[in-house]
Parts: structure tokens; sequence; C-alpha cells
């Protein structure tokens, strides 16, 4: 299957990236260049195989105590937000969509 | 004194004991070093002096009390711009992250500088490590310290000349699909990437959270496997990281002598594959021979499909990795009229190409319909890639083959992504299974005179394995430490 411009926008949107017209145009070519490269992985036969989601099987699980720890202090977590009010980030409004600009 | 830059771990160790020389003394040598080479190098993007003074006087200070040392103890060291390390800017080479300063430390930073290594500052990377030559950084291109007009490797290819130049004896960096071993090869040092869990990646900007791994670089097999040594072990922070009580210097004398070492005879037909490289790879294998290595040939029949699986799998994590890129609590942010405007402007003012690239191709590739037809088989691929090596290892103790089909391209030689991908053909199928690995200069190649490397991989949680073969190799391969620049500049 090929990806048409119209995939491109689509997916942009998905995964919350703007894109310029020409780079509709310019990752159009080159996610269909490398989707094609991914085709082996389609005419395999690997009925049966069980996949592997982690590369390390056969490990017990670790445990600890439940103690309290030292929290992040909040003050350093706020540190690198771009708005900040109240000890809290600031967003734009989500509700209404009037909200305007921040 | 030798030159401070030609000094190993252990000689600095015993330098400061012996009060040769102190390391507030080793610290100025390693700046004025780097203030004569980084220009034309460009290694660095951020250069910690205040952290890395620090760091010597208290070092200097232990020495004076007649305290124990640690093993790294006044060594120079660098960080790849992906590992956090309170109050530096943490880039990841990426407009999105310019601003960023780190609120707290990696594991493998806090290791390496609790057993005394001295922070010099973080080395330039592929934006967000999507790259095999460092030069999607948002910062400019690093040049490979033998030849200027050619790429360092990547994505660690600041840490990999930083120790090349002998600007740093040792840095970190991080490898999801050959990012350490890669530029090790291309710059003529040892590179490692361990087992997957021997190194905490807490702190470590994820990309491909089950293939990342961190490992050191190093002028040397010894020097490298002290450096794992105090970076290993299980972190509480990071719920993959393991228990390792393996002192990886402890068999890097003992030879390999009646060791089974496995060759494939399939990836030496590997199309790309440069003659230079393959008479290269020949002849250390000629020499593992002469030490008394026993050479079996091996199959890893499902290795064809490694990098296919890669390419599936590293853009689907990395997908899922850099969605927490929202403008808001940190990262490059732009305005717009709502939330989601907000997020698109961001994320396309703060990622570059490469980056859109895989998070778009990440994001398809999990879609509904899309996910059974590519997701899902490469993991199914995984599982047989994985029994391939666990069935090798029933044969050999290690397994050799090259690091790269080639030695390090020009500036703009490989534009194509496809091309770029494949030089990461031998590496990135021990990322999926999970061993370790290790890449050792073991020449130059006739033609171009850039360095050759040889990749040693061990079965999973046994890197000693590596790091014996690699000893006994590096003793009888005659390559400089420290880059010899064309032109004879250097």
């Amino acid at each position: 299957m090929t990806l048409s411009e119209k995939d491109i926008r689509d997916i942009a949107v998905y995964v919350r990236i703007g894109l310029t017209d020409e780079e509709v145009t310019q990752m159009t070519s080159d996610l269909n260049e490398i989707i094609g490269t991914l085709e082996p992985i389609t005419h395999m036969d690997l009925e049966g195989v069980e996949p592997t989601f982690h590369p390390i099987g056969g490990l017990s699980n670790v445990m600890r105590e439940d103690e309290i720890g030292t929290p992040f202090p909040r003050e350093v977590a706020l540190e690198n937000g771009d708005t900040v009010q109240d000890g809290c980030f600031e967003i734009p409004s989500i509700l209404g969509g009037e909200a305007g600009d921040r | 004194m030798a030159e401070f830059t030609e000094l190993s771990v252990a000689d600095i160790r015993d330098g400061l004991k012996q009060g040769v020389f102190s390391a507030r003394e080793l610290t100025d040598a390693a700046y004025a070093n780097i203030e004569k080479q980084d220009e034309s190098i460009h290694a660095f993007l951020e250069l910690t002096p205040e952290l890395a003074y620090e760091q010597a006087d208290k070092i200097d200070a232990a020495v004076a009390a007649g305290d124990e040392l640690g093993v790294l103890a006044g060594v120079p060291c660098a960080f790849k711009d992906n590992m956090n390390e309170i109050g530096t800017h943490t880039t990841c080479a990426s407009a999105m992250l310019e601003d960023y300063v780190s609120p707290f430390d990696a594991t493998c930073v806090a290791n390496a500088v609790n057993a005394g290594a001295i922070p010099l500052g973080k080395t330039n990377m592929d934006e967000f490590a999507f790259g095999s030559s460092t030069e999607t950084s948002h910062f400019g291109k690093t040049m490979n310290p033998w030849d200027h007009e050619r790429v360092p490797g990547g994505s660690s290819g600041g840490s990999a000349a930083a120790v090349a130049s002998g600007m740093a004896t040792i840095a970190l960096g991080s490898d999801t699909g050959g990012s350490i071993r890669q530029p090790a090869s291309f710059c003529g040092v040892v590179g490692v990437k361990p087992t997957y869990g021997v190194v905490s990646r807490y702190g470590v900007v994820a990309f491909g959270s089950s293939l990342d791994q961190v490992g050191p670089f190093a002028r040397s097999v010894r020097d490298a496997a002290e450096t794992l040594n105090a970076i290993q072990g299980r972190d509480p922070l990071d719920c993959t990281s393991q228990e390792s009580l393996v002192d990886f210097t402890a068999n890097l004398g003992q030879g390999v002598k009646g060791m089974k070492i496995g060759r494939i005879p399939a990836f030496m037909e590997v199309e790309g594959l440069q003659p230079e490289v393959r008479e290269t790879f020949d002849k250390a294998l000629l020499k593992l021979e002469g030490l008394g290595a026993d050479i079996v040939d091996i199959d890893l029949p499902h290795a064809d499909a490694a990098i296919s699986a890669y390419y599936v799998l590293g853009p689907c994590e990395a997908f899922s990795n850099l969605a927490r890129f929202d403008s808001i609590r940190y990262g490059h942010h732009a305005h717009g009229a709502n939330l989601e405007q907000r997020y698109e402007a961001s994320r396309a003012e703060g990622f570059g190409r490469e980056a859109k690239t895989r998070i778009m191709l990440g994001g398809y590739l999990l879609a509904s319909g899309v996910y059974d037809k590519y997701y899902y088989p490469a993991q199914q691929v995984r599982t047989l890639i994985t029994d391939d090596y666990r069935k090798a290892f029933e044969k050999v103790e290690a397994i050799v083959l090259p690091t790269s089909p080639r030695t390090a391209f020009k500036f703009g030689e490989v534009s194509d992504p496809t091309t770029m991908h494949l030089s990461d053909i031998y590496t990135v199928s021990i990322n999926i299974a999970g061993n370790g690995g290790m890449n050792l200069p073991i020449g130059l190649g006739a033609e171009s005179g850039m360095p050759v490397g040889m990749q040693i991989v061990g079965p999973q949680f046994h890197d000693e394995a590596f790091f014996r073969v690699g000893a006994a190799l590096e003793a009888v391969c005659d390559v400089p430490r420290i880059a010899v620049q064309k032109g004879g500049l250097a």
C-alpha cells in the first residue's frame, strides 16, 4: 500500500505535528520509501511464533518494602515549565475552544 | 610525564595517589586540549568547568586525606547530551530541548561522578539519537578526528570524537541500534553496548525503551571495562536494570587460547561491505587464530530480517516516547489558539526532519489495521533472532563480525535515509536480542586510511566474554590510540 498526501496529513494530526505543504510532499516520499524496505517482514512465515516484547526473558520480579521516599520537589519539577501559576503548569483552556492565546 | 591525553584510567589513578599530578592539573590539561581542538571537531555542545573543577577539588582533597579513590578518580569524562546532569543543558541536540536544564542526574552520570570521573561537558549527537552520522544535530555537525571531511558516525558521534581526539579519556554514549559501536568503529576507539539491563537507563532521554542501553567509549579495552564496572548495576529507578556482580577487568589477561569464537559467513556476503573492511577483518580473524582461538562458522538464519524489524520497533517506541514533548512541562513552546494547536505548532518547530519522520512512521505503524501487518510480526521476528543467538551461543563463547560494512563516509555522501539505515546492518540485531557487544579497532583501511572495527558479541549477561576477546586481540593490533589527523595537523 502506498501512503497518499492525505494519509500523511491524517497521521500528522494524530501524532500532533504541524506539517507545511512542502513537508507533506517530502514526508510522503520518505515514508513510502522506508515502508517499502519493511516489506520483507510481511512475507515471512511466522505461523505459531510467539512474539517477544522485551529482550530479556526468564527474569524474576524484584520486590522491595513499600516505604515513603523523598519526593521530587515541586518547585524543581516546575522549573522548566513555560508558565507556572500557583504551583501548577499553566496551559491554554481546554474547554469551550474560545479561550484564546496564552 | 606522559602527555595527559595519553594516560589510561589506571595511570591517572596511580599518578594521583603517588602525587605525580593533581586532579586540578588534569582538568586544566583537558580544557586546554579542548580549547585547542574542539573548534575544528565540535564534539562538545556544552562545557561544564564549574562542575569539573568542583569534582577535581574533591578528588585532590581525598588524595590529601589519604582516602580511598574511586575507580574513575580524576578521569576526564564526557557525557552524551541525552543524559541528564543537574545544572547542565540536556538538549538531545534538538531545538525542542535547547533551553532545557536538567533538574536531576541520570544514574549512569551519577555513578561515573561518584566513582571520581571529572565531568568535562556534554557531547553532540544525532537529534534524539536518530541517525548514524551526527549530521542531524540541530547544533551543527561533528567532525571525525581522523579526517575532518568525514562523519564521526552516530548517533553518539560527539562522545566517540571526544575520546578519539584525546579531549576526554572516557565518554558515555547510548546505543539503540548501534549508536555506540558504529561511531566507535568510525573514530577508532573502543565502544561497548552492554547486555540490556547492565546499566540503568534512568535519566537518559528514551528513544526505544526495549532497545536502549548505555555504555562507555574508551581508548583501551581495560579503560572501557573499568568504566563499565563503575556505571553498572541494579538501580531502583529503572525496573529493567539488573543486579550485576561482574568485574569486567577480571579476565582481561586470560587470552583466547582454546576459546570457541563464531564467525558468520553469510554476513561477509552483504552488499555494500567494503573490500578494505573485509580485508582488515579477515586479518584480525587470522590473528585470533594465531592466538589459539578456535574459529567456528555459525549461522544466524533470521539476521536478514533484523533491519526491517528494527525499523519497525525503533520508530514505534520512539513515537510513544516522544509523545512526552508537549511544550507544557518542558521543551520548546509555540503559541496556539487552543491546546491542540499549541501541541502541533510546538512539535513542528521543535523537532527536526528525521525526528518528525520517525514519529510519523511509528504513529502509522501502530495504527489500527497496520499494527498486525508490521509491528506484531516484528515482535515475532524478535523471538526468532533471539533464538538464533541463543542457539549460536550453545556452540561458541563469542561471535565476531564487522561493526560497520564501511569506514567513515564523507559529509553529505549518504543522504538517502534507507542507505543510511543500511549502515546499521551489523549492529541492530543484538539490540533486538538484548545481547552485549563491543567495537574494537583492528586496523586502518588500505584505501581510506580510516579506522576499521571488529564487533565482538557475547551471550546475554556474559559481557566479560567479549572483554576477554577484545583484550587479547587489542594486544596484537597496532592501531594508534589517538586519532592521527590526515594532513598531519593534529
